[in-house]
């Protein structure tokens, strides 16, 4: 091969390297995105297990259980899932209905969870004080909680069943019938 | 008496309507504080409306994290503390620009990789088609009349 010849062949290798690299950096870009935006697992639907998740209690809002709580650890009860947040407006319509079933039904194996969504913790305090709620409410981490939930917004309850089994999704305010409703169904089973 | 009467009015109605608005957008107390919390709140996004600002949004929402961010300031927390405290509590995606670390530094590193190496081979493609076009480029400049130089080069084509 000519001088030229070898010099074209290296040309080419050198073109096929750079746009490989070109190609590889853009792949490297959509794979960060990727992995921030990584939601884990598929939105729970009616029938499937509860995706378990442990999660920091509100320091006078534990009723009895631990600092953490995992929701295996409540396996046997049916445990009422609540996202909300203190800046939701259709929360507001909800947060006594909760606390009213919560009081009721506690003695008979039900636990109302709350799960704060993208709350600072004074906003959270205020709210949860201004409502008299006593019932466990927790602090979601990093939204890890609602990113394994799948949550697309608040309010947002999920009903569990005593094997961990979601029965039940509402994407709305629930009135005090209404939880009392799912929630006797469950204990009935 | 009633033009100086008349005058006085006229003269208040002016400093109140003056003074008024001043009132209004006075500044708070401690404005450098301010700044820094708008500095803070300009390096977040919004929680809830995607891709917005914190500094720039007015729900409820980023109402209540600016004032979470004034007052971890005003408790003595340094800047970096206060942006800490909202990726741990919150997530990465709190913030505008993603974190310089771990797998997430190819988003930093990636887009100039890409454009350095498009650029270089742009460039090349470009030089290689420019010398195919004149293929005199790769031939001498001034053809020699000397028969010894003429020959000597015809004999280094050759090889």
């Amino acid at each position: 091969m000519t001088a030229q010849g070898q010099s074209g062949a290296r040309n080419t290798k050198l073109l096929v390297g750079l746009a490989i690299i070109a190609v590889l950096a853009i792949a490297g870009l959509f794979a960060a995105g990727l992995v921030l935006s990584a939601q884990p697992g598929k939105r729970p639907v009616p029938g499937s297990p509860a995706p378990d998740f442990s999660m920091p209690l509100y320091d006078g809002y534990r009723a009895g259980l631990p600092e953490t709580i995992r929701l295996s650890d409540l396996r046997g009860n049916v445990v009422v899932l609540n996202f909300w947040a203190s800046w939701c407006v259709e929360c507001v319509k909800e947060t006594d209905a909760l606390e009213a079933v919560w009081r009721e039904y506690r003695d008979r194996g039900v636990v109302v969870l709350g799960v704060d969504h993208l709350d600072t913790e004074p906003a959270a305090r205020r709210y949860l004080e201004g409502f008299g709620v006593t019932f466990p409410n927790g602090i979601d981490i990093q939204q890890q909680v609602s990113r394994a939930y799948r949550i697309t917004g608040v309010p947002e309850t999920f009903f569990i069943d005593r094997q961990g089994i979601v029965r039940k999704t509402v994407i709305q305010a629930l009135s005090r019938a209404e939880l009392a409703a799912e929630i006797e169904a469950l204990l009935a089973e | 008496m009633l033009s100086a009467l008349s005058i006085g009015v006229v003269l208040g109605l002016w400093l109140a309507g003056v003074a008024m608005p001043r009132a209004a957008v006075a500044q708070s107390p401690d404005p450098l504080l301010d700044d820094r919390v708008h500095d803070l709140a300009k390096q977040m996004n919004c929680p809830t409306c995607a891709g917005r600002n914190l500094a720039d949004c007015p729900t409820d929402t980023c109402a209540q994290w600016k004032a979470e961010i004034r007052a971890q300031l005003e408790a003595g927390k340094s800047d970096r503390e206060v942006l800490t405290y909202f990726q741990t509590r919150f997530g990465p995606t709190v913030m505008q620009e993603p974190p310089r670390e771990g797998a997430l530094l190819l988003v930093w590193i990636a887009p100039v990789a890409a454009a350095v190496a498009l650029v270089a081979a742009g460039v090349w493609a470009a030089r290689r088609a420019s010398a195919r076009k004149s293929p005199s480029a790769t031939q001498p400049a001034i053809q020699s009349e000397d028969p010894y130089v003429v020959a000597l080069e015809e004999q280094v084509r050759q090889s």
